[in-house]
């Protein structure tokens, strides 16, 4: 690990966990975890093609600043037309002042202060140093509870908004909490101002679906270059629950690390994760996913799409294992890269592993450039080349982005594709 | 006039006369591995200094080289000082007649439908099958002679062609790739050697079990093949028959190498012992192929059936060099009470218009477990690179594993690459279908497997498929119940 220590980062961090005092055991266990395996290299097979080495080379501060942010500031990464209850996080931190949601008899809306103990021993940290380090060490957060049998009939847009002058590294932990019988739809967006700090987000995010529950989260990433994401999801299925991911990758970050586990605890459950990233610049936009068929007779659906352009760099491992109990199940997944600059590059895994004889497995995967065919069919009928290739991404992109139940959150996406259409040329 | 086969049956019966010990070389170095040994071996071989030196620096490139830990089963322990490393001919029991052969053994020769004379080779019967192979060998070598095809030991080779093997040992597997590789090139027993030169197609398919040394290549074996510039040979590796084989480890190394226009296929048949029912024994097959299509317009082309073995490891490979190369990869590997399979391959896409196929056909049965991993890998200046990869798993009953994983890397955006796999069972209306038309479940298994597995065992030599098709359903016999 001797890379790793010579990292300012890795001092910084030893220094404030050293700085606390009572530390629970399952921070110290989490801490020693993270310890031990140090922030992950190359050499780390869930890491192979994402080096985070150089990401980490800057100093850090250890302090999070306390910003002033006022609505005026929140208004313009608000989605138009979108009829949802607000809630603001201000560097990790839920701010109740620009939320225009509370805690009601149905959802319970509050800061994450302290991760209960069952929810940090949940989470595998081997291979997870950053989930270890954030367990460790995360002090704000967002909890929600969805009160059993409630309908909450509008989504949440909680815009995680971040402002820094220094380079600071943030951990938020969110928890959310669908109980029996209950619904809940969710939109996260990723809010950067101009501040010229570089933010490192690790944030680790847990979500319990609980009985015949239904749990939809929509995740939309397109802050600016100097914000670097590390997301680790968890969702816990159980019996006749759905659980819906969405997420949605735009240029702008200049790291996108997105670690989604659906753990399919109980059967009969239905899962289905969408993805669709679009990249350009530097960026390197990275995807893994892990289904996890533990019970018999589960659905689960996946199908992550991606665009390059630019020098970006994409990376999608799709895992999908199938627990020798859990038959009759059916698990598919499909990635499909369109590949547009000569400097972009795409690796793809999709993994399969299964210990079940009596299931439906399927995975593809594809990487491909524009058909000529479709482009020339388009201009031949006095289309201009840029109208022709936007029609073709939007095309292209229309398996996911119709998968949005929600309109004004559709018409969104389908403007942020839009607005990136010079990237469309190589 | 006695047929040969009676001539066999003959001398089968008789007691050989002038002993087997004769046949048996003394020098048996005792188990351990360090430098004096690999300078042992290179002088019972008479091999000159530079090749001395490549063993050297393979070892020590071992010496410093640790197990990996990414493969997909649990590894056995291995100790490389316990291995002997100069045992040839190996120490194999030699048998009087077909009487004292394990009966199950000559069950599944019946089976197969192998000849009598065959049979007694394989079991390790010491009938002078070696004076029958060496006239094959020595019809068949006029003939390869008269077109300059070079096909002969590895150590003849080093002594007939020092400056071709000098050349091409060690271009396309480096004796430092991986573990095993070096620990071949350190310790290679012997092997089998292929020069095609240029121009020339090779009328006869070419196998190591007409070569009268294919009977002592035993665990660490090295096969070198080249086809030079416009040249084609078809190469057939192992056979159907199941091997009896005391050998735990075998590190095998194969390297082809196709320059212009040029074409290698190889095909693998590999059914050695696979252990016993709660995977004790076995043979562990840690394999390093690669080949490289290093000139323009040649094409490698690797087709294996691998139903034998406690523990399958190898990767066949082909780096696509040259611009307008192709490699091709089918597979069929199939798994039953205990075996692992770790297989599938790499290619990489350097050069422009190259392209790539890859049909893999897992099939798990019992406690099987069965992996394919393989890598796409298209590099920046392969323009307009193709790959199409299938890679489809078949599970018997419910013990058993399938797993894939698949590697796409793609740096070019004129490439297209595509990856599909599947996993499923066999349907119970598929069986029922065939039942219901007065076939049995066990045949009705094997029918529908040999039709999963037909796009791969299409691509073997004639001879070769059919007896694969038998071994196929043999292989899965008692799986189904």
């Amino acid at each position: 690990m001797s890379t790793e220590t010579t990292l300012p980062i890795y001092d910084l961090l030893t220094e404030i966990y050293d700085q606390q005092s009572a530390v629970p055991e399952y921070r110290q266990k989490a801490f020693n975890s993270f310890r031990s395996q140090g922030f992950p290299t190359i050499k780390n097979e869930e890491w192979k093609y994402t080096n985070v080495q150089p990401f980490l080379k800057e100093q850090y501060t250890a302090a999070v600043t306390e910003a002033t942010v006022t609505t005026e500031d929140i208004k313009p990464f608000l989605i138009k037309g979108l009829d949802a209850h607000l809630i603001v996080l201000v560097n990790g931190k839920l701010n109740k002042s620009l939320s225009t949601f509370q805690s009601d008899v149905l959802i319970s809306i509050e800061p994450l202060t302290e991760v209960p103990g069952y929810a940090a021993d949940s989470i595998s940290f081997t291979n997870n140093a950053f989930a270890a380090l954030n367990t460790a060490l995360t002090t704000s957060g967002l909890f929600i509870e969805v009160k059993a049998n409630a309908t909450i009939n509008k989504p949440l847009h909680i815009i995680h908004y971040y402002t820094s002058d220094d380079n600071v590294f943030v951990q938020p932990r969110h928890m959310v909490c669908v109980h029996k019988n209950a619904k809940l739809d969710i939109i996260e967006s990723v809010a950067r101002d101009e501040s010229k700090g570089i933010v490192w987000v690790n944030s680790v995010t847990q979500a319990y679906v609980e009985e015949n529950a239904q749990f939809s989260q929509y995740v939309l990433q397109n802050g600016a270059a100097n914000t670097r994401l590390v997301n680790f999801t968890e969702a816990v299925q159980h019996k006749y629950s759905l659980y819906n991911n969405f997420t949605f990758t735009f240029p702008g970050t200049e790291l996108v690390r997105n670690t989604l586990h659906t753990r399919l605890a109980e059967s009969a459950t239905e899962t289905h994760l969408y993805g669709l990233y679009i990249g350009a610049d530097n960026q390197l936009i990275d995807n893994h996913t892990l289904v996890d068929h533990r019970k018999p007779n589960c659905l689960s659906n996946e199908l992550y799409k991606g665009v390059l352009a630019g020098h970006a760099k994409a990376v999608f491992n799709g895992k999908v294992y199938v627990h020798q109990e859990a038959q009759k199940t059916n698990a598919f997944q499909q990635n499909n890269n369109l590949q547009l600059s000569d400097k972009a590059s795409i690796n793809s895994k999709p993994q399969l592993e299964i210990f079940a004889d009596d299931v439906k497995c399927s995975h593809g995967s594809t990487v491909g450039q524009f058909n000529p065919d479709a482009l020339f069919y388009l201009r031949s009928r006095g289309i201009e080349e840029a109208t022709a290739r936007a029609l073709l991404i939007g095309a292209f992109a229309f398996d996911v982005v119709e998968k949005v139940t929600i309109p004004a959150l559709r018409e969104h996406i389908e403007t942020l594709l839009n607005n990136n259409m010079e990237n469309w040329y190589a | 006039m006695k047929s040969s086969n009676d001539i066999l049956d003959d001398l089968a019966a008789k007691d050989y006369e002038f002993g087997f010990v004769t046949e048996i070389d003394m020098d048996i170095l005792p188990p351990g591995l360090n430098e004096e040994v690999i300078r042992f071996i290179s002088k019972k071989k008479n091999e000159p200094e530079w090749l001395l030196e490549w063993r050297m620096k393979a070892f020590r490139a071992f010496e410093k080289m640790s197990m990996p830990t990414w493969q997909n089963f649990e590894m056995p322990e291995m100790d490389f000082q316990k291995i002997s490393y100069y045992a040839a001919p190996k120490s194999k029991k030699q048998y009087n007649s077909l009487d004292e052969v394990d009966p199950e053994l000559l069950a599944t020769f019946e089976k197969l439908g192998i000849p009598l004379s065959e049979q007694k080779v394989l079991a390790g019967v010491a009938v002078d099958v070696v004076f029958d192979s060496v006239s094959i060998a020595t019809t068949y070598k006029e003939k390869l002679k008269e077109l300059g095809i070079i096909f002969c030991s590895f150590g003849e080779a080093v002594r007939e062609h020092p400056e071709l093997v000098r050349k091409y040992l060690g271009t396309v597997v480096p004796h430092s790739d991986n573990i095993f590789a070096a620990l071949n090139a350190a310790v290679f027993s012997d092997g089998s050697f292929v020069y095609i030169p240029k121009g020339v197609r090779c009328p006869m398919e070419l196998s190591t079990y007409f070569r009268i040394n294919a009977e002592n290549t035993g665990q660490f074996e090295r096969t070198l093949i080249i086809a030079d510039e416009g040249a084609y040979v078809s190469y057939l590796e192992g056979c159907t028959a199941p091997q009896r084989d005391e050998n735990q480890l075998h590190a095998a190394v194969v390297e082809l190498l196709t320059l212009d226009n040029a074409e290698i296929k190889y095909s693998t048949v590999q059914n050695w012992y696979p252990g016993d029912k709660d995977g004790n024994g076995g043979i562990y097959n840690f394999v390093t192929k690669r080949g490289s299509c290093k000139g323009v317009n040649s094409k490698i082309s690797w087709t294996q059936v691998e139903t034998g073995s406690a523990i399958t490891w190898k990767y066949p490979s082909v780096l696509l060099i040259g611009d307008n190369s192709v490699g091709e990869f089918y597979s069929v590997a199939v798994t039953k009470n205990k075996q692992i399979a770790d297989t599938g391959t790499k290619m990489h896409h350097i050069g422009a218009n190259t392209k790539s196929r890859i049909i893999s056909k897992g099939i798990s049965a019992g406690h099987g477990n069965n992996s394919y991993r393989g890598l796409v890998q298209v590099g920046p200046k392969a323009e307009k690179a193709r790959n199409f990869t299938q890679c489809d798993s078949l599970l018997i009953g419910d013990q058993c594993g399938a797993h894939t994983f698949p590697y796409i890397e793609s740096k070019n955006n004129t490439a297209i690459i595509e990856h599909e796999a599947t996993t499923s069972k066999i349907g119970e209306d598929q069986i029922f279908y065939l039942n219901q038309r007065g076939i049995d479940t066990e045949k009705a298994v094997a029918l529908i497997v040999n039709g999963y597995a037909r796009e791969v065992l299409n691509q073997l030599p004639m001879e070769f498929a059919v007896e694969a098709q038998k071994l196929l359903s043999i292989t899965l016999e008692g799986s189904v119940g």
